[in-house]
C-alpha cells in the first residue's frame, strides 16, 4: 500500500495538487524532473519533504502541493481508461455492500480501478477484492498499476469475462459489485462465488433504466431479495460573502430623488422654453421640439440613477464586517451517473437448520 | 464464544450470526422496524405479533423472515417479486366511501381468536368483499399486502450492518444523529480515508453515530481520540444496535474532554499514588488501583493526542465549529483530511469562509448529498413520492504546510504578489493562481 511516512522517500507515489481540477500523481523518481505550468522541479528536492507540503518552484514563481495518495486523491487524479465511479456512488456502494475490514468482495470490471482502490483500502489486509476485466489492454494496465501501489497481496486481477466464464472463486464473496454493460448476464455466477452461509449482498452499476429493468428480472429470477435501487450525487457549494442586501426604502429614496431632480430639471426646461418662446415673438410650440426635449431629459434622469447606484454601493463598501456568507450549488453539477441496484441473498435454508445454539 | 466454528473462520468482528445478549432489528409486516434484545432463555414480545422463545433467534444468520407460531419460529422461504398481469380492470365503477366490507370488526377478531393463519382470515375477507374482482391487478396486489401487514405474525431479522442502523436511526429520529443520512455518513468514511490501522480524532454529537462508523471501518484495528462535552464520555445510543465486540471497540476507542483536551489545563484528579502503609483494607487497595488506572490512561490518551500525528479529524458536533478546527488541526499530521458534518449549510459556508483564509487548509469545500430512492416493482418502477430532503452537509479540506516563500505564478490582486517583480512578463491564468492560493473562485 502507499507510504505512512511522515516525509517523501525515493520511490514513493505522491499527489501533485496543481488547482483544484488538476492533481497529477507522481513516482519520485531521483534525477528526474517535474515540469508544469507552476514551475519546474527536481524530484530529488521532493525527498525529506513532510507529506502535505507546499512546495515553491526554484525560480520563486509558481508552487504546488505534495499530498500523500488516497483513494479520494488517486480518484481525481487516476489516468482514464474508461468512465469512472466518483465518491458518491463509490461511498454509498461501500456502505451499501456493507465493505469494511476482512471483506471478501468481487468486481467486474475494473476499468480505471476508481473503486478497486477505495474498495483495497477498506477491506484492508485481513480482506480482499477478486477484480475481472474483459479487456486485456485495460486488465494489463491495471495489473501494472495494482503492482506499483503495492496491492498484490489484497487485490487478485483476473482478465476474464465474466459474463461468459463466470468467476473464479465459489462460495467466496460477502458482497459483488458489476460495473458492466449487461450485469443480467452475470448474475447466475455471480450466485455462486457469493458465500451462502450467511447474508451476501449485490450491486448492479447501470446508467440506463432498461438496464435497471433488466438487472431487477434477472436478480429476481436467480432468487435474490429484498431489491431496492438508488440514484446518490454529490452537489458542490459555491460559498461566497455578500454585502447586506440593499434595503428596498433605498430603492425608493433614489427614485424619488430622480423623481425631484426630473421634476426640477423640467421645471427649469420649461423656464427656458418660455424663455426662448418669448423671444420668438410668442409662436406656438413645435411638437417635434417638446419631444426632442423629452428624450434629452430621460437621459438625465438615467446618468442620476446611476450616480446615485454609485454612491449607494460606496456607502457599503467600508463595512467589509458586515458580510454574510451565502452559498448555492454550483452552476452546473453532474446530474446522473448510474443507477444502483442492489440486492441480497439470504443463506441457504439447508446449511442452517442444524441444531440452534 | 459459543460458536467457535464462525469465530475461528471469520475475520469479521462481528459474527454473522445472532447471538445471545445482541440487540436485533426486526422489520415488521408493516415496514416499522423495532429493536429487541436477544439474551438466552428469555421470551421476546413484539407488540401485536404477540411472543416468541429469544432461543429461536440465537445461532441465527440474519436476514429471514420468520413467522412466529407457538411461541416458535418458522423460517419463511425467500419472497421474491411477483410479475402482476394486466387487465383491462380500472377504478371506473369503484366509488370511494361505500360499505364494501361485510366482514364486521367483532367477526374479525373472533377468527383471530380462534386461532386462524393470518391468510386464511384475508381469503375470508376477500371473499366478502362487494368490488374485489373489479379491482385492477395492482390495486388487489396492494389489497392483499395491507391486510398482511395487518394480520400476518411475521418479522425480518435485520444484519446490524452500519448502512442498516444509519437507515434505522434516520427513519426513527434523524435529528438524534444530526440528519446523518446513510449517503453522508459514507462519504464522512471515505473523504477522512477512514481504513484498518488508521489514528482519527472525532467529535460526534450525534449519538455516536459517526464513532459507530469509524469503528466499524477500523475493524478492531488502529486508534480513535474522541473528545466530548461530558466528564466521561456518554453512552452512545447508536452503539447498541452495532452490536461491537467489546474487543474491537476497547483497544481502539479512547475518549477525552473539551476541559481534559487542552494542553494547558492539569486535571484535578483525586490522588492515586497512596502510600503502602496508609493503606487499610483490601477494599481500600482495589479502589485506588481502579483510580490509577483510571489516571494513567487518562495521562497516556492525552499525551497521544499531544503527539499528534493523526490521520484525519472527523467532526460532527453542535458547538462551533471553528474553534473546534482551530485546536485539533495541529494534531493531524500533512495531508490528512478534515471532514465536518453539519445539518445546516450556513454554518459550513461561515467555516469555509474562516478556513480559506488560513493557508493550511487546502481546498475547503461544502458539498450536499443527494439521494434518491426508486420503486422496483415490474411494471411499476418510479423515483418514491415521499422522500427525505435532506442528508446533512459536509465541508472537506486537506491539512497542508504552508510556505509563505512560495508565490503563486501570477495573481491578478496585487497585494498577494508581494515577491512579483516589476517587467516580469505577464502571462495571466487568473482563475488557476486564486485557486493555487486555496480558494475558491469567487466569480
Amino acid at each position: 500500500m502507499w507510504s505512512t511516512a511522515p516525509t517523501i522517500a525515493a520511490g514513493d507515489l505522491v499527489i501533485v495538487w496543481l488547482t483544484r481540477d488538476l492533481l497529477q500523481p507522481l513516482l519520485i523518481t531521483p534525477g528526474k524532473d517535474f515540469n508544469s505550468r507552476f514551475g519546474n522541479y527536481r524530484h530529488n528536492d521532493f525527498i525529506g519533504v513532510p507529506y502535505g507540503s507546499k512546495v515553491g518552484a526554484p525560480t520563486g514563481k509558481g508552487f504546488i502541493h505534495l499530498l500523500r495518495p488516497t483513494p479520494e486523491l488517486w480518484t481525481m487524479a487516476l489516468p482514464h481508461r474508461t468512465q469512472i465511479l466518483y465518491l458518491a456512488d463509490i461511498a454509498f456502494i461501500t456502505s451499501q455492500l456493507n465493505i469494511r475490514r476482512g471483506s471478501r468482495v468481487i468486481e467486474a470490471g475494473t476499468g480505471s480501478a476508481s473503486f478497486s482502490h477505495s474498495v483495497i483500502r477498506s477491506v484492508g489486509s485481513a480482506g480482499h477484492l477478486w477484480s475481472y476485466e474483459f479487456h486485456e489492454a485495460r486488465a494489463a494496465k491495471a495489473r501494472d498499476e495494482f503492482t506499483r501501489h503495492g496491492m498484490l497481496d489484497i487485490v487478485t486481477l483476473t482478465h476474464r469475462n465474466v459474463c461468459k466464464d463466470g468467476f473464479t472463486v465459489i462460495d467466496t464473496a460477502d458482497s459483488l459489485f458489476l460495473d458492466i454493460p449487461a450485469p443480467w448476464d452475470a448474475i447466475e455466477h455471480a450466485k455462486k462465488a457469493l458465500r451462502k452461509d450467511c447474508i451476501t449482498r449485490i450491486c448492479c452499476f447501470s446508467p440506463c433504466m432498461e438496464q435497471v429493468l433488466r438487472t431487477v428480472s434477472a436478480l429476481n429470477d436467480a432468487g435474490f431479495t429484498d431489491i431496492t435501487m438508488y440514484e446518490t450525487l454529490l452537489r458542490p457549494h459555491d460559498v461566497s460573502q455578500i454585502p447586506p442586501l440593499p434595503s428596498i426604502d433605498d430603492a425608493a429614496d433614489k427614485l424619488k430623488r430622480a423623481e425631484a431632480r426630473r421634476e426640477e430639471k423640467r421645471l427649469k426646461q420649461i423656464a427656458q422654453g418660455q424663455r426662448t418662446k418669448r423671444k420668438r415673438d410668442g409662436d406656438s410650440v413645435d411638437p417635434d421640439e417638446l419631444d426632442l426635449k423629452r428624450a434629452k431629459t430621460d437621459k438625465v434622469t438615467e446618468e442620476i440613477s446611476v450616480q446615485v447606484d454609485e454612491i449607494a454601493q460606496d456607502l457599503a463598501a467600508p463595512n467589509t464586517n458586515n458580510r454574510f456568507s451565502v452559498s448555492k450549488v454550483m452552476s452546473e453539477v453532474r446530474g446522473h451517473t448510474s443507477y444502483l441496484t442492489f440486492a441480497c441473498l439470504l443463506p441457504d435454508i439447508s446449511l442452517i437448520s442444524a441444531p440452534r445454539a | 464464544m459459543s460458536n467457535n466454528e464462525v469465530s475461528s473462520s471469520s475475520v469479521t468482528h462481528r459474527l454473522p450470526t445472532i447471538q445471545s445478549g445482541y440487540n436485533v432489528l426486526l422489520r415488521l409486516p408493516n415496514g416499522d422496524i423495532r429493536g429487541v434484545k436477544v439474551d438466552k432463555d428469555a421470551t421476546i414480545t413484539v407488540g401485536r405479533l404477540g411472543s416468541f422463545f429469544a432461543n429461536e433467534l440465537i445461532g441465527v444468520p440474519y436476514g429471514f423472515t420468520h413467522e412466529i407460531v407457538d411461541k416458535n419460529l418458522k423460517i419463511m422461504p425467500p419472497r421474491t417479486l411477483q410479475e402482476v398481469e394486466d387487465t383491462d380492470a380500472t377504478n371506473e365503477l369503484i366509488n370511494d366511501g361505500e360499505s364494501v366490507q361485510p366482514l364486521t370488526i367483532d367477526e374479525i377478531t373472533a377468527l383471530k381468536q380462534s386461532g386462524v393463519h393470518s391468510s386464511d382470515i384475508i381469503n375470508k375477507q376477500i371473499e366478502a368483499h362487494a368490488n374485489y374482482s373489479l379491482k385492477t391487478e395492482y390495486s388487489k396486489e396492494k389489497y392483499k399486502k395491507r391486510k398482511e401487514a395487518k394480520y400476518s405474525k411475521t418479522f425480518t431479522t435485520i444484519e446490524p450492518t452500519l448502512f442498516n442502523v444509519c437507515d434505522y436511526w434516520f427513519n426513527k429520529d434523524q435529528t438524534r444523529i444530526r440528519d446523518i443520512r446513510a449517503d453522508t455518513l459514507s462519504q464522512i468514511l471515505n473523504l477522512a480515508n477512514v481504513r484498518p490501522g488508521g489514528r482519527y480524532i472525532a467529535v460526534d454529537d450525534a449519538s455516536g453515530l459517526v464513532i459507530c462508523g469509524i469503528l466499524s471501518r477500523m475493524g478492531g484495528e488502529g486508534r480513535l481520540i474522541t473528545i466530548c462535552d461530558t466528564d466521561s464520555p456518554p453512552a452512545y445510543p447508536v452503539m447498541v444496535q452495532m452490536n461491537f465486540d467489546p474487543k474491537s471497540v476497547n483497544g481502539v476507542l479512547s475518549s477525552l474532554n473539551w476541559a481534559t483536551a487542552q494542553e494547558d489545563y492539569t486535571p484535578v484528579l483525586p490522588p492515586s499514588d497512596v502510600p503502602a502503609e496508609d493503606m487499610k483494607s483490601e477494599r481500600q487497595k482495589a479502589r485506588l488501583k481502579k483510580r490509577k488506572l483510571v489516571t494513567d490512561a487518562l495521562a497516556s490518551t492525552r499525551e497521544e493526542l499531544f503527539a499528534g500525528e493523526f490521520d484525519g479529524l472527523i467532526v460532527a458536533s453542535e458547538y462551533d465549529p471553528w474553534p473546534i478546527v482551530q485546536k485539533l488541526t495541529p494534531y493531524i499530521s500533512g495531508s490528512a483530511s478534515i471532514v465536518v458534518q453539519s445539518p445546516y449549510g450556513q454554518i459550513l459556508d461561515d467555516l469555509q469562509n474562516k478556513m480559506r483564509a488560513v493557508p493550511s487548509f487546502l481546498c475547503p469545500t461544502v458539498t450536499e448529498g443527494w439521494l434518491r430512492r426508486y420503486q422496483v416493482l415490474p411494471g411499476r418502477t418510479h423515483p418514491t413520492m415521499m422522500t427525505s430532503g435532506t442528508g446533512g452537509f459536509l465541508l472537506h479540506a486537506i491539512k497542508v504546510y504552508d510556505d509563505p516563500e512560495a508565490s503563486a505564478v501570477e495573481t491578478h490582486r496585487s497585494h498577494r504578489n508581494k515577491k512579483a517583480k516589476m517587467g516580469q512578463p505577464q502571462v495571466v491564468i487568473e482563475k488557476e493562481s486564486t485557486l493555487l492560493d486555496s480558494e475558491m473562485a469567487v466569480e
